[in-house]
């Protein structure tokens, strides 16, 4: 039973055409998107692991190795179950920093073109004899269907051009599948639609066929047991023990490949937008391996009843030609066909876009060229990168010395790729590792494989003394492969750890281990940018990037982060930059995109982040917060507690940083400002408007640590007064700064209110006196008028009219006294300060004070210069003076003496001692002296408030009080209270 | 780093019972099936386990 090759040929057109088709429909949406965005789909697509090794090199491993094939999905198995190891950090980095490869991962981790380059080359070599086992195992399988022999010479059944025509249609296909999408940020849905589609059919194919060797060959279930138990050599593999070097060696090696092959990579995480997927794939893909290795051993066991010339891995086409069925045939050609083609494709593009990233454009920049953009660009080359390298696999197909077992290419293929492993453990578990631990590792135990497993392929030498050296270490020499693994792995270990521990790790290599590190969360540093604005963004990436390419990488930046294009704050830029370097190296990879934001975009030198982005890391860490136990809970709830509570404080808070960010901006400040925190967070201070900027900026810089009742005009024009309070947070170079902003309006309206209460009450004790005072002129007056009624003498009336005004002229005089004192109920008034005669206003206080008829007799003796003059605010100085000799005078006995007397210092200050002979102030009530409402008097005589306004005043008009007492012993020891005003001056010329 | 508690314990019982359960797996010539068993029960843990979101997911 055979085929013709067209047959065969058409068959191959006619399924990649039904592949493309799905992938078409899933792109354009013909398939709906519930389907082709399902977990299902995904974990499906994870199984273009299973390649043609799966259909058909696993059998002949069975065959001869027992259980132990079971290690090839195991290995797998292993990595997605235990993916919290590496999977899940590996996934979060690839997302965040729009990572596809393992060269990007690797060379984001290392920070060096270097590492991407030599990874990429390594990559391409390794994957060579997995392409070729793909090639192979379809142009067998062409050959096999087509009727022709296995003859003992493999000189004589080269099928060369048939497995040229395979290469030329998947590379056709390959092209139309892989290159739809430029970024890697875009997920690729026909692709991984029309990988899960090939993975049914791989599946369904393997379980035909597994019907097929049960019930066609065997009869059944009951009979295969039977034949076992007849057959007892035909099971005996079964009973080799699991464990012993190789199968470590086997175990290490899938297991790692699951995450060092470049198409496994790419389908877990370039493709994969969805954490949750990959939480479906830990038990999906475990599933959908056991189901695709379940008829494994009946396919072996079925090939060995039929002792059949084909290889073991052919079996499936063995049992359909001994069937005589045309679907167990095309079942055993399809599963090969979809598995081969799957890897193929997957790889290529994977590899391709390897090479792109790390070799073509680190060497050929792009051209900035208006006809033809960066992403035709770049979807061109890798359409070329395809073709090269799938023609690279079929070179190294026609190359291979003989007719090597699909197993032998796969464990060469797999024992190279497992020397990037250590990289990827070093990624995430070692910070300490570098670059050049990594490429000497790497070399070393690429340099092993190479001459130990690749040369071999192609007939060169037998590396005995690796076997030697093996059987030495280990003491058994199993297989060469064992000892090429392990020898080759163990040497890249040991180079790596100790090269890394010789050598420098660079700061940047640092940085980027804190990112990928699983122990710490990424702690991002505030470094200060050279542009202030989006269009500054676009000026500078122009050059690099072209105008329009510069201006859509912003734009989507912007619209993933939802920011407006009038942004100016500086987190919001920073974050900007990432995302467009994410972005960027979705397209170019991770070393060209650094290399072209480090240039276009650089922070400014000598910034580099001794501060930590604050924002950030409590944005990180809110969200993680219901993950967190045990100490971290604790300490996040005590963080949340602290934040909460400085959010809270009725008292605005805000922080800034060395560069005058804004770090932080409690509910009061917003209550204060009128600014909530989501504006202004992350902004530079002077950039929050006016008047709070300019205030707080200028407060910043100042060197006064408080700066108390500043009166801020807001925009609705009215007034708040605000005390500002600052302190310095010293960290390294740069410190934050705490402000704290104390809204005391209401309280300095309260003591406007109180001034002017007191100055009435003031003005209603001297009631009586005034009365008194004005009666007696009036009084004057009237006896004059009168006499005035019957004087006819000229003379006589002249002098009569100078006593009546005389007697007018002392009534003005009182009631322009009293308007004077209470002429500042001005509640919104401010304290003007201007140079006053200080002995005038005393003297104003004292005629004030002797209106009151009613107090005691007592002497007022103003000793103060005529010429001094101090600068102040008389009104209010005038209350001061009332206050305290009111209180001067009550304290004094009948004929007490008060002496008022002022001294002006060298450094310009002036000294007022207002000594009375009166009680004194008992020391246990000095400390209270000053509060409003305290009082000695009995009530109705006091207020209390007097010494309270005195010290208002005083420090409203920069100046301070104190009190002295008792200055002598005895009955009346006397009190003294200390005015210290500052700028003095003799004359009127003053200078402020 | 977070390492699920229970994935630590299986692998953990897995590598002191593995000369246990291997005997017991090769032990019979026709139950083929054996292993097949024991990853099944590996694939209801595995699903068991992904119901708990780890904080580092995207």
């Amino acid at each position: 039973m055979s085929f013709s090759l067209a047959q065969i040929l058409l068959f191959i057109i006619a399924y990649l055409t039904g592949l493309f088709a799905v992938a078409y429909m899933a792109d354009r949406g013909i398939i709906p998107k519930r389907i082709t965005h399902h977990p299902a789909v995904y974990v499906l697509s994870l199984g273009v692991f299973a390649g043609a090794m799966a259909t058909n090199g696993v059998i002949a491993l069975a065959h001869q190795y027992g259980y132990n094939f079971l290690l090839y999905y195991l290995g797998v198995v292993l990595m997605f179950v235990l993916a919290a190891l590496l999977l899940r950090p590996l996934l979060r980095l690839c997302r965040v920093y729009q990572l596809s490869s393992l060269a990007d991962v690797l060379t984001f981790r290392f920070r060096s073109p270097w590492v991407g380059a030599a990874v990429t080359i390594a990559m391409c070599i390794t994957l060579l004899p997995l392409l070729a086992l793909q090639i192979e195992a379809v142009a067998d399988s062409i050959h096999i269907l087509a009727g022709n022999s296995f003859a003992p010479s493999p000189e004589d059944h080269r099928h060369d051009r048939l497995a040229l025509l395979f290469c030329i249609i998947i590379t056709v296909f390959s092209i139309l599948f892989g290159t739809r999408h430029v970024s890697s940020q875009h997920r690729n849905t026909g692709l991984v639609t029309a990988i899960a589609f090939e993975s049914l059919v791989k599946l369904t194919a393997l379980m035909v066929l597994f019907l097929a060797a049960v019930y066609g060959v065997f009869g059944g279930f009951a009979d295969m047991e039977q034949w076992l138990i007849e057959n007892p050599q035909a099971s005996e593999p079964m009973r080799q023990s699991i464990q012993g070097n190789g199968a470590r060696a086997m175990l290490l090696m899938f297991f790692a490949g699951a995450v060092c092959m470049p198409h496994i990579f790419h389908m877990a995480f370039a493709e994969n937008n969805d954490s949750r997927d990959l939480r479906s794939a830990t038990w999906g893909l475990p599933l959908y391996l056991l189901l695709l290795s379940l008829p494994v051993l009946p396919l072996t066991w079925a090939g060995i009843k039929l002792g059949h010339e084909l290889p073991m891995d052919y079996s499936g086409l063995a049992i359909g030609m001994a069937l005589k069925s045309v679907p167990v045939n095309a079942a055993a050609f399809v599963a090969g066909l979809s598995a081969a083609s799957a890897t193929i494709i997957v790889t290529t593009l994977a590899l391709a876009n390897m090479c792109l990233n790390h070799l073509v454009l680190p060497l050929r920049p792009l051209k900035i060229d208006r006809a033809q953009s960066i992403y035709t660009q770049l979807k061109w080359l890798r359409r070329g990168l395809i073709a090269i390298l799938i023609l690279a696999g079929y070179i190294f197909f026609v190359t291979l010395s003989g007719r090597q077992s699909l197993s032998q290419l796969a464990f060469v293929a797999l024992t190279g790729t497992l020397q990037f492993l250590p990289g990827i453990i070093a990624t995430h578990y070692w910070p300490r590792a570098n670059r050049t631990g990594l490429l000497i590792g790497m070399s070393g135990g690429l340099g092993i494989w190479f001459f130990s497993m690749l040369l071999p392929l192609a007939g060169i030498d037998n590396p005995v003394l690796l076997t030697q050296v093996y059987h030495a270490l280990l003491g058994d020499s199993e297989h060469l492969w064992t000892a090429a693994t392990l020898v080759s792995l163990g040497l890249n270990t040991t180079l790596f750890i100790i090269f890394s521990l010789l050598t420098r790790t660079s700061p940047e290599e640092r940085v980027a281990a804190e990112i990928c590190s699983m122990d710490d969360r990424a702690r991002p540093t505030r470094q200060i940018l050279s542009v202030y604005s989006i269009a500054d963004f676009s000026h500078r990436l122009s050059p690099a990037l072209g105008e329009n390419t510069a201006r859509s990488e912003i734009s989507r930046a912007l619209n993933e982060l939802q920011f407006s294009t009038t942004e100016t704050r500086p987190h919001a830029l920073r974050r900007l930059r990432a995302r467009i370097e994410a972005n960027l190296s979705g397209l170019m990879g991770p070393a060209v995109a650094n290399r072209i934001i480090e240039d276009c975009i650089p922070f400014l030198p000598g910034e580099h982040g001794d501060t930590e982005d604050i924002h950030l890391i409590e944005r990180n860490l809110d969200q993680a917060q219901p993950h967190l136990t045990g100490l971290a809970a604790d300490l996040d709830n005590l963080r949340r507690h602290h934040r909460e509570t400085l959010d809270k404080l009725p008292i605005g808070a805000c922080s800034i940083g060395g560069d005058g960010e804004l770090l932080m901006w409690n509910q009061s400040m917003e209550h204060i400002t009128g600014i909530a925190p989501a504006h202004v967070l992350g902004s530079l201070l002077g950039t929050i408007g006016e008047p709070w900027g300019h205030i707080l900026e200028k407060f910043l810089r100042g060197d006064a640590a408080t700066l108390l009742k500043t009166e801020v005009v807001v925009e609705t024009g009215s007034s708040r007064w605000v005390s500002l309070h600052k302190t310095l947070i010293a960290k390294g170079d740069q410190g934050n700064t705490v402000i704290m902003v104390e809204d005391i309006t209401d309280l300095e309206m309260l003591e406007e209110e109180l001034l002017h209460n007191e100055r009435l009450a003031s003005i209603g004790r001297l009631a009586a006196g005034v009365a008194h005072e004005i009666g007696n002129p009036v009084t004057g007056i009237a006896c004059l008028a009168q006499n005035l009624e019957y004087e006819s003498d000229p003379e006589e009336i002249r002098f009569m009219a100078q006593d009546i005004l005389k007697q007018t002229g002392r009534v003005t005089r009182i009631v322009e006294s009293l308007m004077n004192f209470s002429h500042t109920g001005d509640h919104a008034g401010e304290t003007k300060l201007v140079p006053s005669n200080l002995a005038d206003c005393v003297d104003e206080a004292i005629h004030l004070l002797a209106l009151d008829r009613e107090a005691k007799s007592v002497q007022f003796s103003n000793h103060c210069d005529r010429e001094l003059v101090v600068l102040a605010d008389s009104q209010r100085l005038l209350q001061v003076f009332i206050n305290l000799l009111g209180n001067a005078r009550d304290a004094c006995a009948e004929d007490g003496e008060v002496h008022i007397r002022a001294t002006a210092s060298d450094t310009g200050d002036t000294q007022i001692d207002i000594e009375d002979t009166g009680c004194g102030i008992p020391a246990e009530l000095q400390s209270q002296i000053f509060e409003p409402f305290f009082t000695t008097k009995e009530p109705g005589y006091g207020t209390g408030l007097g010494l309270a306004l005195v010290f208002s005043i005083m420090e409203d008009m920069n100046g301070k009080v104190q009190i002295t007492s008792p200055l002598s012993s005895g009955e009346n020891p006397g009190t003294r209270v200390t005015l210290n005003l500052p700028h003095t001056n003799y004359g009127l010329a003053f200078e402020v | 780093m977070y390492i699920n508690r229970l994935l630590l314990l299986v692998s953990g019982v897995v590598l002191i019972f593995f000369p246990a359960i291997e005997s017991w797996m090769v032990s019979s010539e026709i139950a083929w099936y054996r292993p097949y068993q024991l990853w099944l029960l590996v694939v209801v843990a595995a699903y068991w386990n992904q119901r708990t979101r780890y904080p580092d997911e995207l």
